[in-house]
């Protein structure tokens, strides 16, 4: 037994060893939201780190937290709202979804505007090796360069260069107020409103906590408007906030909405929808919304631009009729000539049509042979099959 | 050596390759000079494609080689101990700023103040301060990870840094990182920065620039206990203020700067300082400002007060970066450390290292990023006296261990070059070194790119030789 | 690699001034500050040629690890242009000035500066050679040689539009203005270059002092301030000279002496930290070189008094020897500032040195140039007429780079421009 590593964990480590042995692969699973996310992985074999659920440390006054990896994000939020804290992590998917998952897809949500992705929260993590070495990297501090950076290579990983089983996270304080606007009639062509919401942020002297711009239908499923909505969040003191709304009202009519807006938007998805992302310099933001929000729609789903970021997250139906699959596959394939396309949820062809080498360039591939020589760990998840 | 120096004249000219002991001398060491180290020689490209060449000559010959900035480390990590020293200062253009999306494209020789000058055209500034600031250069802060006072609201180097064109010791030439929208894959950039020059060598880095906000208010706040000033710390970051900076100064480190030429004012009978700087809309800004003051009074604080005016201001915060260099003035020699902990534990931190400096008869002065908990003890001695230097050495280590015990680490900015080696033992377990080990066979199989730095020899000896055996050891 | 290598080693050259100035060496924390404020650094790119390096030289030369004949100390000591701008970037406070003239001095005992330093340090500490040599120099500027010879290319060239460029871009002006002396009497350091080729400086200077109510008083028998001896290592002469000056302004009778001259004022406040280790003079220094003022020092402290209108765009540029060592930034400015219908454009890096530098144009002209050609463009990016500075060797040195790369500014003297005011209300 190694010191300082559970029994939950040396039993991990013994599984995948042994797999390693038998070059036998294994799917990483925990609560099992995202079964249906990444490319096509073939495993027949499950390593549960469900199990791994629970409170390691929590210290609020240091704003930090230790969890297992497979601790809900829903049972974070309870835990560090009494203490007027959040987890600024907020990925699309259940509130059941777990840290774990989180930080290996390197999920983020709307929040990641103001206070960045995983990748910025994430101080600490053990992981489980493709050797079933368990890696300690990082350390519970805000501020750490002591090492290589193995934290940072495992975050987004999808569990090919290791299990997590352990992640220490930096949190925040809940701002005095927060308020959560909807704000409509913007006028005019979407890629004129995209940029003019952009310029506004640029302007401005305010830094919402978030900026997020709804395709139609998007809006009318989750308030009823049915042309283009910007949510908006401010975080601050109250005179702070009461400016930063009226600075908002410029843009259109601003209506407080409440925060659930949030919770309907990460859960807005209907299960087997394709979920893929498209991304370019922040100043293109107008004609990819664009672009992107009138494919998707087109096809019955929907699009939203996380805008200062550059993202646009597309959501649609699977399309059943080969034609169609073929047109999507067309208009992907078009797109990512172009701009960044990255895949959440897509099926096999989609993924063939994106056409991006994710992870097999040569240093990849030696990130992946050097911490999973025996490639066993989710194989094929990030189109390295 | 006499051949691969003329190899290298070729490329970069006569003028930009030392032999000779009159020219290495100042190259023997960075910004922390206990440590001194001679190169085999130094060699100076002034562009790109030299860079390449040079390294690909280095490769070709399987020669071992130590990235070097502007040599304000404080880590010992830019010394080449009889190996080549390649300096990258040369490379200092500012390729590109686009001040719609609020990036620069720079070479890492760029100086850090630099490049805020260049953007301060556009209305934005790079966020990552380092004391060494006016010094230093952004490949030096991509291989460091370097922090500053502002990290705590705007992020470390790491956070900045969109991407970066990389240039492997093999001579090949990768991006890391994507320039036009999301990273995917593997986040090599973020292996890659603060990985301590053993990895490659920048030739370009992406950068993201921060707008410059609106306002800007700076407090100073008097306390008569170091205790005092930690608990104000604590409290205004529970209260969900998220400040730009907090720095704390003990009174050993105010009296240094008020005895230098960067004398700021501060109250030389005080326990500790707080300087705090709040910044953004500056719609409710004040308010913000007043609730600081209150959490400082309550926690003890003799007097606040907010800088008048952007002079005023300038000069609060100059005492504070040139804190390190005004102890030059007191003691001929200097141990500069750099740790973090838990906040909750600074009081009793620094208690614990009171007592240490006290026990071992030395000075130690605390000038450090408080919101962060990042701690920079500094003693200040004679290295002529050789049972003061021993006391010294002593104090640091136990004050190193302190902070390990709080939970902590060794380093939150300055790496671990050469100086915090030998704690890295006591930081991390053999299997997490070893992965640290294979990490940089990655990026540097030969591992020729800043040989000896970071992690501890044997751990990669040990780990490397026998992965077969550690596969199959029963645990 | 060695640990705590700062351990000081018994010094291996003792009893030379570097070894006296050692202390000094200690302060330095080998921090970097000091990189970005160095002219050679920037344009030279060698950390060898900046501060830090140089003191690292001096450290190795004091604790023996390299030997004063070493020939990279000598070419990076002599390549610094002593223009001090590293001392306020430096946080440990670093005497920089002070260690550089001491391993000068202990170099140049070691083996002697170059031909035409001597050459150049014989002329100017001997009344009568300097002014034959100043004599030839206005009879080549009044018969037009130097503007035909600056075309040449080189040194020479270089030398004759240095020359050319003396000659005033103002008309001349012989207006006498009333002074009523309130203001104190003033002696003025008629100074080699200043007195031998900006005669008209000098005499603008008397007039603008007496033009705000300071009175002039003759001080016979003054001589070079020393200046370039003290620079060069020649710290002899340079003591010489200063003992020398000292008797001649006491015996004046001024309560202070003016000086227009930025590297003359310099020296000259420094006169009791030369003459220290003379007992018998040390306290009579200390004393001189309180009353020593910068011309702009002393009419910003009267105001000045505003004169007639002069329409000029005008940039300024701070002499080293003015910001650096003597800590003027604002004087000058104040100046400009009374002359009205004067546009003041600013400078971008007006604190940087424009490789004149006492006598470093002749001897290290390569390296001169290439300081002087960010100078230059940032001029051209002003747009001004003129680029006033207070100091000979900027003047000429400025002023040349723009005869040469054919702009049309010129250089000048602030207090011209004050007196051209003065002028303009008479006519």
């Amino acid at each position: 037994m190694t010191p300082g590593v559970s029994a939950d964990v040396a039993a991990l480590a013994d599984r995948v060893r042994s797999a390693h042995a038998n070059g036998a692969p294994l799917r990483v699973t925990g609560a099992g939201t995202w079964l249906d996310g990444g490319q096509p992985c073939v495993a027949a074999d499950h390593l549960e780190l469900a199990a791994l659920t629970g409170i390691v440390a929590y210290e609020p006054g240091d704003l930090t937290l230790t969890v297992l990896a497979a601790t809900p994000l829903s049972a974070i939020q309870a835990l560090t709202a009494s203490e007027g804290q959040w987890l600024t992590m907020d990925p699309h998917g259940s509130p059941d979804g777990t840290i774990g998952a989180t930080v290996s897809t390197a999920s983020s949500g709307p929040l990641a505007s103001a206070y960045g992705t995983p990748r910025d929260h994430v101080l600490g993590c053990e992981f489980v090796t493709g050797t079933g070495d368990v890696v300690r990297g990082g350390g519970r501090v805000v501020k750490n360069v002591a090492g290589f950076d193995l934290v940072r290579l495992v975050t987004g990983a999808w569990g090919t260069l290791g299990a997590i089983t352990e992640i220490t996270v930096r949190l925040r304080a809940k701002p005095e107020q927060d308020v959560s606007l909807a704000v409509a009639t913007l006028s005019g062509a979407v890629a004129d409103v995209t940029n003019g919401v952009r310029e506004w942020s640029h302007r401005s002297a305010f830094r919402p906590l978030a900026m997020e711009l709804l395709s139609p239908s998007l809006a009318r499923r989750l308030t009823g408007h049915s042309e283009e909505l910007l949510l908006v969040r401010i975080g601050g003191n109250s005179t702070h906030a009461r400016a930063a709304v009226d600075a908002v009202s410029s843009l259109g009519t601003a209506r407080d909405i409440g925060h659930g807006v949030w919770s309907q938007l990460a859960q807005a998805e209907p299960k087997g929808a394709l979920v893929f992302r498209v991304s370019a310099l922040p100043s293109r933001i107008g004609s990819l919304f664009s672009t992107a929000s009138a494919l998707a729609e087109e096809l019955g789903g929907y699009a939203h631009a996380t805008v200062t970021r550059g993202i646009v997250r597309c959501v649609v139906p699977p399309p059943s009729e080969p034609q169609a699959v073929d047109y999507l596959c067309g208009q992907l394939s078009a797109l990512s000539r172009d701009v960044t396309v990255a895949g959440e949820r897509m099926s096999a062809p989609l993924w063939a049509a994106v056409r991006r080498m994710r992870s097999t360039d040569a240093l990849s591939l030696r990130v992946r042979s050097t911490f999973d020589p025996g490639r066993i760990l989710n194989p094929g998840i990030l189109g390295d099959a | 050596m006499v051949e691969l120096a003329a190899r290298l004249a070729g490329i970069v000219g006569e003028r930009r390759v030392m032999l000779r002991a009159g020219e290495l001398r100042t190259y023997e060491s960075d910004g922390l000079p206990g440590y001194r180290s001679t190169p085999s020689l130094a060699v100076f490209p002034g562009t790109r494609d030299e860079t390449i060449a040079v390294v690909k000559a280095l490769a070709a010959s399987h020669t071992s080689f130590v990235a070097r900035g502007a040599g304000t480390g404080l880590s010992g990590g830019a010394l080449a101990d009889n190996v080549v020293l390649l300096g990258l200062h040369r490379l200092k253009r500012i390729v590109a700023i686009d001040g719609d999306n609020a990036r620069a494209v720079v070479e890492p020789g760029v100086v850090n103040a630099l490049l805020t000058a260049a953007a301060s055209a556009y209305g934005l500034h790079y966020a990552p301060d380092p004391s060494s600031q006016s010094a230093c250069t952004i490949g030096g802060n991509v291989a460091e990870n370097a922090g500053g006072p502002h990290c705590l609201k705007y992020g470390v180097t790491l956070n900045h840094v969109i991407a970066l064109t990389v240039l492997l010791p093999d001579g090949e030439v990768v991006t890391l990182g994507n320039p036009d929208g999301e990273s995917e894959g593997y986040d090599l950039l973020g292996a890659f920065v603060g990985s301590e020059g053993c990895f490659g060598v920048v030739l370009d880095a992406t950068i993201r620039l921060e707008r410059n906000p609106q306002a800007v208010r700076t407090l100073l706040a008097d306390f008569a206990s170091v205790d005092g000033a930690a608990h104000a710390v604590s409290d205004i970051i529970a209260a969900g203020i998220v400040a730009a900076a907090m720095e704390m100064m003990d009174n050993a480190a105010i009296q240094v700067v008020e005895a230098s030429i960067y004398a700021a004012g501060y109250p030389v009978d005080a326990a500790a300082i707080l300087l705090i700087e709040l910044d953004g809309a500056a719609a409710g800004l004040d308010d913000d400002v007043a609730r600081v003051a209150q959490f400082c009074k309550a926690a003890g604080a003799r007097a606040v007060r907010v800088a008048a005016d952007p002079a005023d201001r300038a000069r609060l915060w100059q005492g504070r970066k040139k804190a390190f260099g005004a102890m030059g003035r007191v003691s001929p020699h200097l141990v500069v450390q750099d740790a973090v902990v838990p906040r909750t534990r600074l009081p009793q931190v620094l208690a614990d290292i009171h007592h240490i400096g006290v026990r071992h008869g030395v000075n130690v002065c605390n000038v450090f990023h408080a919101g962060d908990g990042n701690l920079h003890p500094n003693i200040g001695y004679d290295a002529n006296d050789a049972d003061e230097a021993a006391r010294v050495h002593a104090a640091m280590g136990e004050i190193m261990q302190v902070c390990i015990d709080a939970g902590g680490t060794i380093t939150g900015e300055h790496g671990v070059g050469l100086d915090k080696l030998p704690y890295m033992d006591s930081l991390f377990t053999p299997d997490t070194l070893g992965a640290m080990c294979a990490l940089r066979s990655v990026f540097d199989p030969e591992r020729r790119a800043n040989p000896g730095k970071v992690v501890p020899v044997h751990r990669c000896r040990e780990w490397l030789a026998a992965p077969a055996a550690r596969a199959g050891h029963p645990r | 690699m060695s640990r705590g290598a700062g351990v000081t080693t018994p010094c291996a050259i003792p009893g030379t001034p570097l070894a006296d100035a050692r202390a000094g060496l200690d302060a330095c924390v080998h921090c970097g500050s000091c990189l970005q404020a160095c002219p050679t650094y920037l344009v030279l790119e060698d950390e060898n040629d900046s501060p830090r390096g140089r003191l690292d030289l001096m450290r190795a030369l004091v604790d023996g690890i390299l030997p004063t004949s070493d020939p990279d100390v000598r070419s990076h000591i002599d390549r610094c242009l002593g223009c001090r701008a590293c001392e306020p970037a430096c946080p440990s406070g670093v005497p920089y000035g002070h260690l550089l003239e001491a391993t000068r001095a202990t170099l140049t005992a070691e083996r002697p500066n170059p031909f035409i330093v001597r050459l150049i340090l014989f002329a100017f500490a001997r009344p009568a050679l300097l002014h034959a040599a100043m004599f030839g120099g206005r009879v080549t500027r009044a018969l037009r040689l130097s503007r035909l010879l600056a075309r040449l290319p080189g040194r020479i060239g270089f030398a004759m539009a240095m020359l050319e460029s003396t000659r005033s871009p103002l008309p001349h002006r012989t207006y006498q203005p009333r002074s009523d002396g309130s203001r104190g009497a003033v002696a003025v350091l008629q100074g080699c270059v200043m007195e031998g080729l900006f005669a008209e400086t000098n005499r603008a200077t008397s007039r603008t002092l007496a033009a705000n109510d300071f009175s002039i008083v003759e001080a016979p028998g003054q001589r070079c301030c020393g200046a370039l001896h003290a620079h060069a290592g020649d710290i002899d002469t340079a003591r010489t000279l200063a003992r020398a000056n000292i008797i001649a302004f006491e015996r004046s009778g001024a309560e202070v002496i003016a000086v227009n001259a930025a590297g003359c004022g310099a020296i000259m406040k420094e006169y009791g930290v030369l003459l220290a280790d003379d007992a018998a003079w040390r306290d009579r220094a200390t004393v001189f070189a309180a009353r020593v003022r910068d011309i702009t020092e002393l009419l910003a402290s009267a105001g000045p008094r505003l004169g007639a209108p002069v329409p000029v765009t005008v940039t300024y540029d701070a002499p080293c020897h003015l910001l650096h060592a003597q800590h003027i930034a604002s004087p000058p400015l104040r100046v400009l500032a009374a002359v009205p219908g004067l546009v003041l454009m600013p400078l971008a890096e007006s604190e940087h040195c424009c490789g004149s530098a006492g006598i470093y144009n002749p001897v290290e002209p390569e390296t001169s140039e290439r300081v002087l050609e960010p100078k230059l463009r940032h001029i051209a990016a002003t747009g001004a007429a003129l680029v006033a500075t207070g100091n000979p060797g900027c003047l000429m040195q400025i002023g040349a780079g723009l005869h040469q790369a054919r702009m049309s500014a010129r250089a000048i003297h602030p207090v011209d421009l004050l007196d051209a005011s003065y002028a303009a209300e008479r006519s």
